[in-house]
């Protein structure tokens, strides 16, 4: 392997140079870009070559011949061949689409000879929305495509490409950037990407076999390109606000409410204080970008380089996020059949977290406890006999003083990411190509969070003093740092052949065949906590420092490496233009299951049919392009929860005397068996240009089937092994369809426009679950001994992430208090509920159906767009309401209409102390309909040959308008990302921004 | 050139090919692989297997607030106590015996057993292959497992009746061992497994007296013959009681009743099996049974614990005049105990199990209370009720007043042989109070319904002599096993 990277590198340094009689040139289209694909043919000398990915082309002919330059979308043109650099310059045919080019996995193709269900989005569509993850961007811009965000700094989106097929296995789909396979692109700059192609369909995917069944996204950056060095310059900058508050009782509604609810008189009417927490935990948020890349090609080498650097202060004070990242990608073209890539990214990111459980604590505090008290401390939910909030008054209720809590909540993470890759095309013969590529990944963090646990404890007791604390905690520490490193790196190598040959004219094969290597190396984690460190955190780490007797807890974790060793092959063949097959198979082999489990063929097969081609469609004026496409295939995932074999140690016992006997067993049952989750696709499609090409429409239907879902089992009682054992169990089916239309004219020569919309729906059912008894699910834990969501037997027929919960009756006339419905349908306290048999399926986290709208125009210097995504048919939970218990604050909507003896009509049931059982009265529904971006710009009306030759800036609003039907912050509640966990529930969650930004372009 | 990217093309796939298998075996490196079994061939490694069985007995599920409910609450020995509103959980239902199916105590018993049989289990697949330990050590350290299995099938079948017997580690997917963990086997084939293990204990195991002072929990030939008595005494085979009872040799009865509940009576000269308990002490990691002294201490203002299992009336009444057990078994609420802590009026219940309570670790959750499982009184008591089933009354009678005396009572007044049956029971009764016998001695002897008529509780005879199989197990057994009778 070292050797292999080696000589690359001496390849890296060989001087370029020129060999052989070849007439070479480049093929560019009106806009001065490449035409890859084009076909150069020779007729007398016989020879044809391929334009590669940036137009260049080598043929072996003699100057003077007449050589023949087509390309499907352009018009073909015949030009005389010399001996110089040539450049031709194709004119598109009217059917510009025809030449467009998808990125399958190991190789392009036109999008015109493609068989699969693809989405590509382009840079400029991924940079319009200025957020710091391409894929948040893509929200809405894609049908099939399920993109759940938070605006949360640094935070990663949830991407469900076509449903949800696993329940316990990963759900991400796989990235590819460049080559390099990896589950996160937070560290790539969306300024950075040319392309950004989602694979959908089985077809498609199962070139990525097992890592393929939640899909694959695939990114490539960009490359050098044109005659002179070109500088590129992005700047923005913003402001960002909470897009939706929740108004929340003020003092006196407070005081009114939670006099009710203890029926006394606790809190005066009349309050001095009305603490906003939300104000006072928030602040407006600011955010900036700034791009600059240098770029350029020479007739052998292609280079880009680009430094970004985006910094935000997040809304929620303190919490502040930056990230830099540098890139560079260079071609080399060593020799005529040589070509040389080279990709390397750093990424460095800085953040100071603060917990978002302040947003839960603010909406719970009352306000009629102030920031701080008259003499400086924190103010604590106390209240003295006055019923005014005091130091030394009775507590009333559990919550903590949310700015006292950021203030106190010191933490800070640093994360450094670098990825790199070399990759090697050569053309062994005419029409067959060797690619060899291996990329890397190194990933490094640290972190440390200081807790000033005294400090803390004095803060929540005013009334207190410093040797109370040791009074109380005699052996207690005063304070707690942990610090926390972790790293891993991860290498790709994949080695494979294409080739691509024309017979007879009417024949075109393309037959890709390769295998590959993938390691995800070992996973390292140190965590170390110390106790009463020094106050000032310059002196935490001292040179010769020995903190043996301050350690509390030393945990050093290496986690199991993962391999994965392929074979690929794929066969592209094409009639007469028109008639297209496309056979693809993997085999994998993985080193998370057993010996005789771990190897798994992947195959797929997609068929099209060009329809426009026929005759009898050639001249029409209406339809431009029809095309028939349907494809069947087989994907897996390998991120299943596995259950390694392992001993349980710590069973210890003394036996009989003071020595402590160590005691092992093993506590665990291991199904041999355990392997992929094996998804079947069944898709097809329809794609079409009308009317001169000016609608355009893609129709999708697909049947998704994954028949082994990963479940975990009970052991029989009396195997005595009490771990879960994961087993293949279950069954979930995906169905849906998609469609995408989209209508570009122009009126005049100077207005142009476009609107288009695409919409997906999803039908996400668990179908079936073998004769096991499952260990059940519980989920979407509330904190206060409340769970939301369930999978377990009953689950059966049921979406995943569903929602198991009470039905709520409306409450009471006679008293007020809420009802439910129980099994038999009767209207019960909460008291006589049970949990065993009450509960209920009442929709899940995961919408039907979503859609996406985009609509702009440009009018000479002047363009003008707008994006908008809406979901359908999911379920939110609102846990902050939910939680809420005596003396937590409430909702003013809830706190001005609630019963009481002279309001037995009011909307909302009386006032109560307890913890409220999770019921459907928390529940409500997640639809939204969002503008996600506006954005104006104007095109500065400069010369291209000056110093500056293009200036564009531009106003941008993101997310300006929202229409939802949910009372919380925001319905898109991304959590965890996991739909058994806190996705789709409000709790701790941070809120949906509304930003505004201005920012330009400039390109010297 | 182009030849050798061909060729080198080539290579790589076929090496690639041939090692692409060994290139998937990956070392597992954040748990310890069952294949490193390598790590655990040496004598200490060995004996790891068979500590984590001890261990279960520590486990709240296995010795604590489940099985004080099913063993003692249940019985006229003991009430629910605790406040009147702390169901604890089911204790009440168990007091009243009313429990059904799904009981939770019930179940958590049949689940814990289980769960130390997997270790038995396990110990006994895998000791066999250390091959570098002292094969004199893993001969011992296999009897020690199948004693332990034998005493885990008796409680089992005491509780439950018939019960699967998972005899080895079940294959995951093969259907004879599936059949093996679901098919309930009937009483006597338990019984019959249960004698196979105790006599292959007896043949491994040493006398207690051969184990050194830091291992004297673990169990001895002694305790092998005396459980094995107390087996063939549920299966009424007077004759084997006797015969070994009278192998259970170098043990006495002591002299201070009170004394062995206490931290001075550890393994004393009665002491046949005991789990061990080492209170959180200085330097020392906390090993006790979880929560078993808590759950039971006096509760409410100037008590300290949880207050459930409570001395009975009926029990208090059982004792006496001048019987020394009833102040060693019962705390009275008012009372000043051994170390001179006082136990104020204002606890919320009358009696509390002075057998539970712990002077150093009072309020500690893992405290030094043991429990004494088999103890030499017990020995001579099923040896004097097994010569009077004989007929040999006149031998009997000698061993009861011997148990008599300790506790400064005199000789019995019974002499024909149902009388003495009756002094026999009567005696176990209060000798062995709090020592989670009680319910199954009742069940044994037929005393039970006429016993819970007289506490006021209906014991339906054809249901409650066993506790319902877990519904749990039921629904994952299918046709496989049927419940327990009399309508749970």
């Amino acid at each position: 392997m070292k050797n292999f990277i080696f000589s690359f590198l001496a390849l890296l340094l060989l001087p370029a140079y020129m060999s052989g009689q070849a007439i070479k040139g480049k093929v560019i289209d009106s806009n001065g870009m490449g035409v890859p694909g084009a076909i150069i043919s020779a007729s007398e000398s016989k020879t044809s070559a391929d334009a590669d990915f940036d137009g260049n082309f080598t043929i072996n002919a003699k100057a003077g011949e007449i050589l023949k330059v087509s390309m499907l979308g352009f018009d073909a043109v015949n030009i005389t061949a010399t001996s110089g650099l040539m450049t031709i310059t194709l004119k598109e045919s009217s059917d510009t689409a025809l030449k467009e080019v998808v990125v399958i996995g190991y190789g392009t193709r036109k999008r015109v000879d493609n068989t699969t269900a693809i989405s590509s989005i382009s840079s400029e569509e991924i940079t319009r929305t200025k957020v710091l993850n391409a894929s948040q961007a893509i929200q809405g811009k894609a049908a099939g495509v399920q993109v759940i965000s938070s605006d949360l700094p640094g935070s990663t989106p949830s991407v469900i490409i076509r449903g949800l097929g696993t329940a316990l296995g990963g759900r991400t789909p796989l990235y590819v950037v460049d080559g390099m396979p990896t589950e996160n692109i937070n560290n790539i700059n969306a300024n950075d990407i040319t392309s950004y192609d989602v694979l959908k369909d089985a077809s498609a995917l199962a070139i990525y076999g097992t890592r393929a069944a939640n899909g694959v996204i695939i990114i490539t950056t960009k490359k050098g390109k044109g005659e002179k060095v070109s500088v590129e310059i992005e700047s923005f900058t913003g402001i960002r606000e909470p897009l939706k508050k929740v108004k929340v009782a003020g003092s006196n509604k407070y005081a009114h409410y939670t006099n009710s609810a203890l029926q006394a008189t606790t809190f005066s009417q009349d309050q001095p204080v009305n603490t906003d927490w939300f104000d006072e935990i928030t602040r407006t948020g600011t955010y900036s970008q700034n791009n600059v890349s240098v770029s350029g090609a020479s007739e052998n080498i292609k280079y880009f380089f680009s430094l970004g650097n985006y910094e935000e202060k997040a809304i929620l004070n303190g919490l502040d996020y930056s990230r830099t990242t540098f890139r560079n990608n260079n071609e080399y073209k060593i020799s005529r059949k040589l070509t040389l890539n080279q990709n390397f990214s750093f990424t460095a990111t800085k953040s100071t977290p603060k917990p978002l459980s302040a947003f839960t604590n603010a909406y719970k505090q009352s306000p009629i406890v102030p920031v701080r008290f008259a003499d400086g401390k924190y103010g604590v939910s106390r209240v003295g006999a006055d019923g005014f909030a005091s130091q030394t008054g009775s507590s009333f209720n559990n919550v903590g003083n949310p700015v006292a809590q950021l203030d106190f909540f010191n933490e800070q993470q640093r994360s450094q990411t670098f990825q790199g890759g070399l990759k090697l095309d050569y053309e062994i013969i005419e029409s067959l190509k060797f690619t060899s590529q291996f990329n890397g990944e190194f990933y490094t963090w640290k972190q440390y969070n200081f807790d000033d646990t005294k400090e803390i404890w004095l803060a929540a007791n005013p009334n207190k003093v410093s040797s109370d604390y040791e009074k109380e905690f005699p052996n207690a520490n005063i304070n707690l740092l942990t610090k926390g490193r972790e790293e891993y790196y991860n290498w790709n190598f994949s080695n494979y052949l294409t080739y691509n040959k024309e017979f007879a004219e009417i024949h075109n094969i393309e037959v890709t065949a390769g295998i590959e290597t993938n390691v995800k190396g070992a996973r390292e984690k140190l965590t170390i906590a110390r106790k009463n460190v020094n106050a000032d955190e310059n002196y935490w780490s001292l040179k010769d420092g020995e903190y043996a007797t301050n350690v509390t807890s030393y945990k050093d974790e290496v986690f199991n490496e993962v391999k994965l060793a392929s074979y690929l092959g794929r066969f592209q063949y094409k009639l007469m233009d028109r008639y297209l097959i496309t056979g693809t198979v993997r085999r994998d082999g993985s080193s998370n299951f057993g010996k005789d489990y771990r190897w798994g063929t992947f195959p797929a097969f997609g068929l099209g049919w060009v329809v426009s081609k026929e005759a009898f469609l050639a001249d029409s004026k209406t339809i431009n392009l029809l095309k028939l496409r349907g494809g069947w295939g087989k994907l897996g995932n390998q991120n299943v929860p596995l259950n390694r074999a392992s001993y349980t140690s710590g069973q210890t016992a003394y036996l009989g005397g003071s020595i402590l006997n160590e005691g092992t067993t093993i506590n665990s049952q291991i199904d041999p068996k355990l392997s992929w989750e094996i998804t079947e696709e069944t898709s097809a499609g329809l794609d079409f240009e009308i009317l001169e090409n000016r609608l355009k429409g893609t129709f999708d239907v697909y049947d998704k089937n994954t028949s082994n879902v990963i479940l975990n089992t009970k052991p029989y009682s009396t195997s005595g092994i009490t771990n879960v054992s994961p087993a293949h169990v279950g069954e979930v089916s995906n169905k849906g369809y998609e469609i995408s239309l989209r209508w570009d004219d122009k009126i005049g020569e100077n207005f142009s426009y476009w609107v288009g919309g695409n919409f997906s729906n999803n039908k996400n059912e668990l179908t079936g679950v073998k004769d096991v008894i499952l260990s059940p699910v519980i989920g979407g834990n509330l904190g206060n001994g409340q769970d939301t969501k369930l999978l377990d037997n009953t689950s059966i027929g049921q979406p995943l992430g569903s929602f198991y919960i009470y039905e709520y009756a409306g409450f009471d006339a006679t008293n007020g208090k809420m009802l439910y419905y129980n099994v038999l349908g009767e209207k019960v306290t909460q008291d006589a509920l049970s949990a065993l048999v009450d509960k209920k399926y009442v929709g899940s986290i995961l919408p039907k159906s979503n859609y996406g709208v985009t609509l702009g125009f440009a009018y000479k210097n002047f363009d003008f767009s707008v994006d908008g995504y809406g979901t359908n048919g999911a379920k939110v939970y609102n846990g902050k309401k939910g939680q809420r218990i005596a003396g937590e604050n409430i909702e003013e909507s809830l706190a001005t209409d609630f019963w009481t003896p002279n309001n037995l009509t009011a909307s909302n049931p009386a006032p109560f102390n307890q913890v409220p059982v999770a019921s459907t009265y928390y529940l409500e529904s997640g639809d939204f309909f969002r503008i996600n971006n506006i954005t104006l710009g104007y095109k500065l009306p400069l010369q291209s040959t000056g110093f500056i030759s293009a200036c564009r800036i531009y106003v941008n609003a993101i997310n300006p308008f929202i229409t939802q039907k949910f009372s919380g912050f925001s319905p898109e509640l991304n959590g965890d990302g996991d739909p058994y966990k806190t996705q789709g529930v409000e709790l701790d969650a941070y809120p949906t921004l509304r930003s505004f930004v201005i920012g330009a372009n400039l390109k010297f | 050139m182009k030849k050798i990217y061909i060729a080198a093309f080539v290579v790589s796939a076929f090496i690639f090919t041939g090692c692409a298998d060994d290139f998937l075996d990956v070392e597992q490196t954040e748990s310890i692989s069952t294949d490193d079994i390598e790590l655990f061939n040496n004598d200490a490694g060995a004996s790891q297997f068979v500590t984590s069985i001890y261990n279960k007995f520590l486990n709240w599920d296995m010795t604590s607030f489940g099985w004080i409910g099913l063993s003692s609450i249940t019985s006229d020995d003991a009430d629910k106590g605790s406040s009147p509103g702390d169901t604890g959980t089911d204790k009440d239902v168990l007091d009243a015996l009313t429990y059904n199916a799904s009981n939770p105590s019930a179940e958590s018993t049949f689940n814990a057993n289980y769960d130390g049989i997997n270790r038995c289990n396990q110990a006994l697949n895998i000791i066999p292959k250390l091959d570098k330990a002292d094969p004199n050590l893993t001969a011992r350290l296999i009897g020690e497992a199948k004693f332990l299995r034998a005493f885990m099938y008796f409680t089992l079948v005491k509780c439950y009746g018939g019960v699967p017997i998972v005899d080895h580690l079940p294959v995951p997917g093969n259907d004879a061992d599936r059949i093996m963990q679901l098919t309930r086997k009937t009483a006597a084939e338990v019984y019959t497994f249960i004698e196979s293990d105790l006599n292959d204990a007896i043949a491994a195991l040493p006398e207690k007296s051969a184990y050194g002072a830091n291992e004297r929990s673990r169990a001895s030939k002694g305790a092998a013959y005396a459980l094995l008595a107390k087996v063939s005494l549920y299966q009424k085979n007077w004759q084997k009681v006797v015969d070994n009872c009278n192998k259970v040799t170098g043990y006495t009865i002591v002299d201070d009743y009170a004394s062995m509940f206490r931290p001075a009576g550890k393994f004393d000269s009665e002491s046949i099996f005991e789990i061990y308990a080492q209170g959180p002490s200085t330097g020392k990691v906390a090993k006790g049974i979880e929560g078993y002294s808590n759950t039971q201490n006096p509760r409410g203002t100037g008590g300290w614990g949880w207050g459930f299992n409570t001395p009975s009336q009926s029990l208090v009444n059982a004792y006496e005049p001048g019987d020394v057990r009833k102040a060693a078994t019962i705390i009275f609420r008012g009372q000043t105990l051994y170390d001179g802590r006082e136990i104020p009026n204002t606890v919320d219940n009358e009696r509390y199990n002075y057998k539970a309570y712990s002077s150093a670790y009072t309020r500690d959750w893992e405290t030094d209370v043991d429990i004494k499982y088999l103890r030499y009184a017990e020995v001579l008591l099923m040896k004097a009720e097994a010569l009077n089933e004989l007929g040999q009354t006149d031998l009997a009678i000698p061993l009861l007043n011997q148990i008599r005396k300790r506790a400064n009572l005199g000789p019995t007044p019974a002499v024909s042989q149902s009388d003495v049956k009756i002094a026999i029971w009567k005696e176990r009764r209060v000798e062995m109070a709090f020592e989670h016998d009680r319910f199954f001695d009742l069940v044994r002897t037929g005393q039970a319904k006429a016993a819970f008529a007289a506490d006021g509780k209906v014991f339906v005879e054809g249901k409650h002599e066993l506790f319902p199989i877990p519904a749990a197990f039921l629904k994952q057994a299918g046709t496989l096993s049927s419940q327990n009778p009399g309508g749970y």
